[in-house]
């Protein structure tokens, strides 16, 4: 019996050990922001290897974030995980909300506080469909493209776009874009659906990957994303918006842009024939 | 998508991102299969001396632990760990890969648990009546006769469970805590050259769990006791 306690009590000193680990964090405020930092231009993981925190991420919604914080005073915390963990993270609580590209739909405003639009350049004002080269001009239009196979991104805007715009393709829906790109060179569908912004920094790293010649018409609520907060967090959503109204007056999210693209753009530099550029 | 386009593709990607795999994401993942495992053991072999307690209710709890760990997904019991304890113990400030390297010591304290109790019960019964009936006592017997014998069982088994959580830290990447896998996510996610990649943090987990398992398959001959036996006779029959 003796032993059992004696057990026992030193599981309890390593849990207690463990607990103690990194505990010391001192108390000021800080915005904790989720993201998926595997979608350039958007957000992605500087290749700068002493870049250290919140500065290892970057793109576009995290020059946003950054200005949030700001605006607010708060220290910004970046936490990075995948971009469904990002929406479980915002509804347990756990940050205060995602900037991850997130672009505006009726489920996510039902279960979710959704901010105003704000627009990342082309990014989502314009959605488009890439395709293998080699397959110049054959799928430009909804006729050609009718009774083949489009991917597109799982809950994405593109899905919806493919189903309401190409109803007689079949969609394929894709977990993320790299995993696409694959299926797209197998032949599990001869056309992907994807955002401007995404789509050149694809064609830029895989030179047999081309434009198709088609691109969606978009409806004027899903050229903006938004930032997700919890239900009901209304001040902070107010908050938000205020601070965005403000970006865009400023003028703001162009130059935001165009440096994200910058930075992505370094690190997918190639030449016409695709070989890495010394 | 031509081999030599892949093999450019893999030279750039490493001359670029090469820190990223080699140093950061390889130490991490280390770090977190370190943790994981040695912590785990020290939990594993309580939770197994506790599944083996005199006492029902013990027993009980522990079969309850073990069976709810190794029952459910890793991936979910990381999503528990990350979202869920966190919330039930705000007063806990731990950092993300904290939170990962417990949830992945709890997994593993579950298997290692059961890879001791079975190595201790498949010493052979006749050994405990023999030193019982030699005068040891129960102590004497379980850690002279049994525990020598059964580390023989428990050891290879651990190396293997050392593999199995390497490759298992890779499901942190859900939470980019910085093992190979998240780097993998964040290179392909700024360059968008998946296949590549991929390709890179294949070779580096298979040059890691390559000599572990050999390394294992190494002890387990050595540990054998077949080969003791052998060793023995062949000592025996060089001197007569």
């Amino acid at each position: 019996m003796k032993k059992t306690i004696a057990l026992l009590l030193t599981a309890v000193m390593l849990l207690g050990l463990l607990a103690g680990c990194g505990s010391a964090k001192s108390e000021t405020k800080t915005l904790v922001v989720a993201t998926s930092p595997d979608f350039a231009p958007m957000e992605f993981v500087s290749s700068d290897e002493n870049a250290k925190g919140n500065d290892k991420y970057v793109g576009f919604d995290m020059t946003l974030a950054a200005y949030l914080a700001e605006g607010m005073g708060m220290e910004l915390e970046i936490k990075p995980m995948s971009f469904d963990a990002c929406q479980t993270a915002v509804e347990m609580g756990s940050v205060d909300m995602a900037i991850s590209g997130f672009s505006w739909t009726e489920e996510r405003a039902e279960n979710f506080n959704l901010s105003d639009y704000y627009h990342a350049g082309d990014n989502e004002d314009e959605q488009i469909i890439i395709t293998l080269a080699g397959n110049e001009g054959k799928y430009d239009t909804a006729e050609k493209l009718a009774g083949q196979k489009v991917g597109a991104q799982i809950a994405s805007l593109q899905e919806s776009l493919t189903k309401e715009q190409l109803p007689d393709s079949t969609l394929v829906t894709v977990a993320d874009l790299t995993t696409a790109i694959m299926q797209l060179r197998n032949g599990d569908f001869v056309a992907l659906a994807v955002a401007k912004g995404n789509g050149s920094a694809i064609i830029a790293s895989n030179p047999d990957i081309i434009e198709s010649g088609f691109s969606f018409e978009v409806d004027e609520k899903y050229t903006g994303n938004v930032v997700m907060m919890k239900k009901g967090a209304d001040d902070l959503t107010a908050k938000v918006n205020e601070l965005l109204a403000k970006a865009e007056s400023e003028g703001k999210y162009g130059p935001w842009y165009e440096e994200a693209k910058a930075t992505a753009g370094i690190e997918v530099s190639y030449d016409d024939q695709g070989n890495a550029a010394s | 998508m031509s081999f030599t386009t892949t093999v450019s593709n893999v030279a750039k990607i490493l001359s670029k991102y090469w820190q990223v795999f080699l140093i950061d994401g390889l130490s991490r993942t280390l770090l977190l299969t370190i943790i994981a495992v040695s912590f785990g053991v020290v939990l594993g072999a309580l939770v197994a001396l506790m599944k083996m307690s005199r006492f029902r209710i013990l027993r009980f709890l522990f079969t309850v632990y073990i069976e709810v760990i190794r029952g459910t997904p890793i991936l979910l019991q990381l999503y528990i760990f990350y979202f869920v304890i966190p919330q039930m113990l705000p007063f806990l400030k731990l950092s993300p890969f904290m939170w990962v390297a417990i949830a992945l010591c709890i997994n593993s304290s579950a298997y290692v648990s059961e890879v001791i109790r079975s190595g201790i019960q498949a010493v052979d019964k006749g050994q405990t009546e023999a030193a019982r009936s030699l005068g040891m006592n129960a102590n004497q017997t379980m850690w002279k006769i049994v525990m020598p014998q059964a580390i023989k069982n428990i050891l290879p088994a651990l190396g293997n469970e050392f593999i199995a959580i390497l490759k298992e830290t890779s499901l942190a990447s859900t939470f980019f805590v910085g093992d190979l896998m998240s780097k993998y996510l964040e290179v392909k996610g700024a360059t968008y050259l998946g296949f590549e990649c991929l390709l890179i943090v294949g070779c580096i987990y298979l040059c890691l769990t390559y000599p572990l398992s050999k390394l294992v398959g190494y002890f387990e001959k050595k540990m054998s006791t077949d080969s003791v036996y052998a060793k023995r006779k062949r000592k025996h029959k060089a001197a007569v």
